[in-house]
């Protein structure tokens, strides 16, 4: 039965929210036309931190450019770096020895859970539950710790990855500690689960809220968790067959019903299947952990197999002046956002002639007027949310 | 001083042109498509993931995207453009993918169009592909780039009032900004 509404007749209204509202992502400005409570229209203003990171990438060598990268979306860094040494590499031809793989994967699935843990917290707060925000980020404060033990750095400027592998091996210890992460880890999804995913005030401002189909979807460009909940299985880990995610069991998190709260059960699901990978990738790692590849190329001698080959952390270490050479090609990862691409061009020069950079939450976000259209003041924060953008990525 | 410069007029960075096409080459299978069904354009070779390249004229660019979105190019993943170096054509490009269920390595293709410097004018693809939105707009923000059509084309990135292209090679970067009003 529809709620009995008293006929009041206003004025449209326009509303600035942002680019300084505590509860918006970032510099995100959004002018709101507003019809009573209801939205009619939506423009989103960005730029706000545009610092021309493509720019700056045209003067400066690999190795120059790689602590910047983790400034694009500063939520998940490594990913920044993996497709910067991933765009070099692609061009130059260089291989990765399987360790140095591994090690790149347990990294970027790591990275993909604080994401997703970062997203889970403000996200509920934006709904007004605050407590799970500080539940997110105890979880989140173990994986920081484990990225500091071995990059020196928590949340961003870990510059782990080089070209041709990664830059240092794990340190003592660091595979058990990621071990028991991931013990702890998998019983605390469900403790969020069952404390968030059935509670009716949750669920009546979800379901059904800001959906999209599966055709709009593909066509906006949507990528990662925005489109794998219009039900699309896509997920570019199992597409292009990149590092040694092919190794691992685990599946692409689809849900059919394109509403927010099928983001929210994708990302759940995700962290879940991240966990997962990291598990087996951290059992698997070829040569073992540190300390036993250590013992054994002490007791082999430094000639010995476990010394070269697909047991090493980097292939050769890339000089400060190590050429891009001529070509072009467009790489690609699955962040945790989506798809983050880079279009590069090289010149035969230590510096790219053009970088382009394809950031996931630039291509997601240009669809929220379509969402928001029509919806309540209030949805439009859940929405929002639901398609989690950092302006340092949307910017650039 | 002044023979440098002539010498460099005369050798103009050859960015881009890497893949120039060899009589001999075999087309690669969207090339052969659109060559069967009479789409103008001119095949370039593979890129260094073995993606087809293609060039056309943006007279043609329309007909042969909407060609390409029947043929199952259904997701535009990128639109960006770039400079040939200074007094050279301006490029926009396309990456385009066959996206679908459960896919395994599906094809893709790059198009990309040349724009004379003083004229850089094409037609908009945001009305085959949504995506083409914000990134077309990005485009002309960087490049002054003029997607004609496209529903709402203006600065992006940068400050509204913002003179000149940033990313082209001729830019030249301002040695003073003028105050910005917080608000």
């Amino acid at each position: 039965m529809p709620m009995p509404m008293i006929e009041t007749r206003t004025d449209r209204m326009l509303l600035n929210f942002g680019p300084h509202h505590p509860s918006m992502h970032g510099v995100l400005r959004l002018l709101v036309t507003l019809d009573g409570e209801n939205i009619v229209d939506c423009e989103p203003v960005i730029g706000y931190l545009h610092r021309g990171m493509e720019k700056i990438a045209e003067n400066r060598t690999v190795v120059q450019y790689l602590p910047y990268v983790s400034r694009w979306d500063y939520g998940a860094g490594m990913f920044n770096e993996a497709i910067t040494v991933n765009a070099v590499e692609k061009l130059a031809g260089i291989s990765v020895p399987k360790r140095a793989s591994y090690l790149r994967v347990i990294m970027l699935e790591l990275t993909r859970i604080t994401n997703h843990l970062l997203w889970f917290g403000p996200f509920l707060a934006d709904l007004g539950a605050q407590t799970p925000f500080l539940y997110a980020m105890r979880e989140r404060e173990w994986i920081l710790d484990l990225f500091e033990a071995v990059t020196g750095m928590r949340l961003i400027n870990n510059n782990y990855f080089r070209v041709g592998g990664v830059a240092v091996d794990l340190p003592y210890g660091w595979t058990e500690k990621c071990l028991d992460f991931c013990e702890y880890f998998l019983p605390k999804v469900d403790e969020y689960e069952r404390l968030v995913t059935d509670n009716p005030i949750f669920r009546r401002r979800l379901e059904g809220v800001g959906a999209i189909s599966k055709q709009d979807a593909i066509n906006w460009g949507l990528s990662g968790p925005m489109l794998r909940a219009c039900g699309v299985n896509w997920d570019l880990r199992k597409v292009d067959h990149y590092e040694c995610y092919d190794d691992f069991d685990w599946e692409v998190a689809v849900y059919p019903e394109g509403d927010c709260l099928a983001r929210y059960r994708v990302r759940m699901k995700e962290m879940r299947e991240s966990c997962k990978i990291v598990q087996q990738a951290v059992k698997a790692l070829p040569g073992g952990p540190f300390e036993n590849l250590e013992a054994k190329r002490m007791l082999e001698g430094p000639k010995s197999e476990w010394n070269k080959g697909d047991y090493q952390f980097i292939s050769k270490k890339p000089s400060a002046n190590f050429k891009i050479p001529k070509g072009e090609a467009y790489v690609r990862v699955e962040s945790a956002k989506g798809e983050l691409g880079i279009y590069i061009v090289g010149d035969d020069n230590v510096c790219p002639w053009r970088w382009k950079i394809r950031p996931p939450g630039f291509v997601n976000l240009q669809v929220l007027p379509q969402l928001i259209r029509g919806m309540k003041v209030a949805d439009m924060i859940a929405i929002l949310g639901s398609i989690d953008i950092i302006m340092g990525e949307v910017d650039r | 001083m002044a023979e440098e410069n002539a010498r460099e007029r005369q050798a103009p960075p050859a960015v881009g042109e890497q893949s120039e096409p060899l009589a001999t080459v075999e087309r690669g299978p969207v090339s052969q498509f659109l060559a069967d069904n009479g789409f103008d354009h001119q095949y370039l070779g593979k890129d260094a993931a073995g993606v087809e390249l293609l060039e056309v004229e943006r007279d043609f660019l329309l007909p042969l995207c909407t060609a390409l979105y029947a043929y199952g190019f259904n997701y535009l993943e990128c639109q960006c453009g770039y400079d040939l170096g200074a007094g050279q054509p301006l490029v926009s490009l396309y990456h385009l993918i066959k996206l679908s269920d459960g896919a395994d390595r599906p094809q893709e293709v790059r198009l990309q169009v040349k724009l004379p410097r003083h004229d850089p004018r094409l037609p908009s693809v945001y009305w085959i592909w949504k995506s083409a939105d914000w990134q077309e707009r990005e485009t002309y923000d960087m490049y002054g780039i003029v997607f004609e059509g496209h529903p709402n084309l203006k600065r992006i990135l940068m400050p509204e009032d913002w003179i000149g292209w940033p990313l082209r090679k001729d830019y030249i970067t301002p040695d003073f900004y003028e105050l910005q009003d917080a608000y």
